[in-house]
């Protein structure tokens, strides 16, 4: 595909912005984490922004994506403000989850998050619910199990594959696929080729991961699909992840093959809207400074915002 | 009829028709589905020709009843998807033990799913499970297990004995906008009783006092307490029989009451006893009303071990009435014998 004829400019600042969204959002609580502000485990997602963003700008808030326990560039590429995710890492009231949640449990309605599970895999199971009761209620969003390589090897995906393939759910599967379960190489997790399991339930789509123009493309093709009732779409994004499984370090998994030059989703995205002109270098540079007052503002406000209190817990 | 035993205050109407226990289950359901379109049932062989045992033959609505493969796991998931996106399901399992095959969803999603958001959604969710029991069914297709899911915070555990209880919390458990575990003893489906052919709903919560009496007060749910019943009716026993009707939240007060004029506590429960529904029942008893006790409390459950298959070894497996009724006369004669005798 022709990008430069079919790209709107709107589209790519949004799908920038989101990006150095999560990038620098990701960035600033790696910094903050040791500090220990913010208690609970944390999964970053810096080097896989690509994979959200590239999705969610073919996503209404109507649409309900359910995820797993790496939350923060998903929900946040759906549409949930940054100063609730804040205030939820740093254990406010005002958080999304009221502080109930944490990292690993974001809700935002309004967005069409309906919750994530920290759990791998059954989280695939509630977007195809999600899926059944648009196709019941005849309502025409659709449902989107977001989910990495490891949970594949859960029987759950099997079970939720199936179900979905038998009645023509519209529901995604986006697997994006960063290579690793925990510290474990995709190559000791998983005999099977993922892509080519899911080829025996539905149409397959398969888009680099790093790169969000490819995720677009590929997530435009599948999304149409669902929204005509044809059936599921499994959509896998080969990607990277730069951090380690949890916490605020860098991958240190020797020959883990990550180039940050080369693999860049925001450096990809950015030399390609200044090819193309539609973006200026000053643009750039704005943007990257809007971000940062915007994280500012968010941690402000969480840190501002007050604890909840022991009486919460009490069951009546 | 053994089931004209209603509490007085939730005493059914006159003029009601008698009906099966199946039928009343049959009968909320249908009543549901026609009433609000949100809601609809799924489960493992829910849509086949024997209708989950009768349950469901014959609905309004058969276009809302979806059979599924055997993957009750994912079908957990798919239920509780679809409650967050605002429909009402009923999942059924035609056995209980498969129930535990969903684990990970009923304890870690379904159960949790409210409090780890703050309440910020409903989970309007049924969970419907038959509890099967002889013919040499055997340990994997005879649990009844229902201690164990009222230990997990986040699920509503209802087991009602009659055919007016099971329509009453069939229809509440369906209009409730948290999860419901709803148990269903195969062995009371051919049970008749009074059942208005209206719909009306029973707290969640609220126990039923199926005899009324002084000397001892004995607590039992579902089969249990009609077995309870039958043995009180046999023997002419001096018994408060209380069937709580739902495991949680648990109606407390009422068995409270009644222990402060018995003095005495059994607690009949067709589950396993360490750490069951039969443990919890007398330690909050004895936590809150030790001083009116005059003996120990006693639990009377199944062996600590799997059911077994061969008839002869059912037969010594299983509580029965008789057994029952000579464990309550025991007590109420003042004699400490252990309930363990009556099954080993």
């Amino acid at each position: 595909m022709d990008r430069k004829a079919t790209l709107k400019r709107e589209d790519g600042l949004w799908m920038l912005r989101r990006m150095r969204l999560i990038r620098q959002t990701s960035e600033r609580i790696a910094r903050l984490y040791p500090t220990n502000v913010m208690e609970t485990p944390v999964h970053l997602c810096i080097g896989q922004e690509a994979v959200s963003v590239g999705l969610c700008r073919h996503l209404r808030d109507a649409d309900k994506m359910f995820l797993g326990h790496r939350t923060h560039g998903p929900a946040l590429a759906k549409g949930l403000p940054l100063p609730k995710l804040m205030a939820e890492l740093y254990g406010r009231t005002t958080g999304c989850s009221h502080a109930f949640g944490g990292s690993m449990h974001l809700i935002d309605l309004e967005h069409g998050l309906p919750g994530s599970s920290a759990i791998i895999g059954g989280s695939i199971a509630l977007g195809c619910g999600a899926a059944l009761a648009a196709q019941l209620g005849k309502n025409d969003y659709v449902g989107v199990s977001y989910f990495g390589d490891a949970a594949t090897n859960a029987g759950v995906f099997y079970e939720s594959m199936n179900f979905a393939a038998l009645r023509k759910l519209p529901v995604l599967f986006l697997c994006e696929d960063n290579g690793y379960s925990n510290v474990m190489p995709k190559s000791a997790h998983s005999a099977h080729d993922i892509v080519s399991v899911a080829r025996q339930f539905m149409t397959t789509l398969q888009a680099d991961g790093t790169d969000v123009l490819s995720v677009y493309e590929h997530t435009g093709e599948a999304v149409a699909q669902l929204r005509r009732g044809e059936g599921p779409v499994f959509l896998h994004c080969a990607t990277k992840r730069w951090m380690k499984h949890q916490g605020h370090e860098a991958c240190d998994i020797v020959d883990n093959g990550i180039d940050r030059e080369r693999d860049c989703p925001i450096r990809k995205l950015e030399a390609f809207l200044l090819k193309s002109r539609l973006i200026t270098p000053a643009e750039l540079a704005q943007i990257e400074q809007a971000v940062e007052a915007e994280i500012d503002a968010a941690i402000q406000f969480a840190e501002s915002s007050p604890f909840p209190d022991p009486s919460l817990l009490e069951v009546s | 009829m053994p089931w004209s035993r209603f509490d007085s205050n939730y005493e059914a109407p006159a003029g009601a028709r008698d009906i099966t226990y199946c039928a009343a289950i049959r009968e909320a359901i249908d009543q549901a589905m026609c009433l609000d379109p949100r809601v609809f049932c799924i489960g493992l062989d829910a849509d086949d020709k024997f209708g989950v045992f009768g349950s469901m033959s014959n609905l309004t609505h058969p276009e809302r009843v979806l059979g599924t493969p055997i993957s009750e796991n994912a079908m957990t998931g798919v239920a509780l998807g679809a409650a967050l996106s605002g429909m009402r399901p009923i999942h059924v399992h035609l056995r209980n033990d498969f129930l535990l095959v969903a684990m990970d969803q009923i304890a870690n999603y379904v159960a949790k799913w409210q409090d780890m958001f703050d309440h910020q959604v409903k989970v309007p969710l049924v969970i419907r499970s038959i509890i099967g029991r002889g013919w040499g069914c055997g340990a994997q297709h005879s649990q009844s297990l229902h201690g164990l899911f009222a230990q997990i915070p986040g699920l509503k555990v209802v087991m009602p004995s009659s055919p007016y209880d099971v329509k009453g919390l069939m229809l509440s458990a369906v209009k409730d906008d948290s999860p419901v575990l709803f148990l269903e003893h195969r062995w009371l489906y051919k049970n008749t009783g009074n059942v208005p052919e209206a719909m009306y709903t029973l707290p969640i919560g609220k126990a039923a006092t199926l005899r009324r009496g002084g000397s001892l007060t004995v607590v039992a749910t579902s089969l249990a307490a009609i077995h309870a019943l039958k043995a009180c009716e046999q023997q002419e026993l001096d018994v408060d029989l209380i069937d709580p009707r739902t495991i949680k939240p648990l109606d407390l007060d009422t068995i409270l009451a009644s222990v402060h004029r018995t003095g005495r506590l059994l607690v009949v429960d067709y589950d396993f006893p360490f750490a069951g529904f039969a443990s919890e029942v007398v330690a909050a008893v004895c936590e809150r009303a030790h001083e009116s006790l005059r003996q120990p409390p006693q639990r009377l459950c199944f062996p600590d071990r799997g059911m077994p298959s061969s008839g002869r070894l059912e037969r010594a497996y299983y509580p029965t009435p008789e057994r029952i009724g000579e464990l309550m006369r025991q007590m109420i004669l003042g004699s400490s014998i252990d309930a363990d005798s009556f099954v080993n």
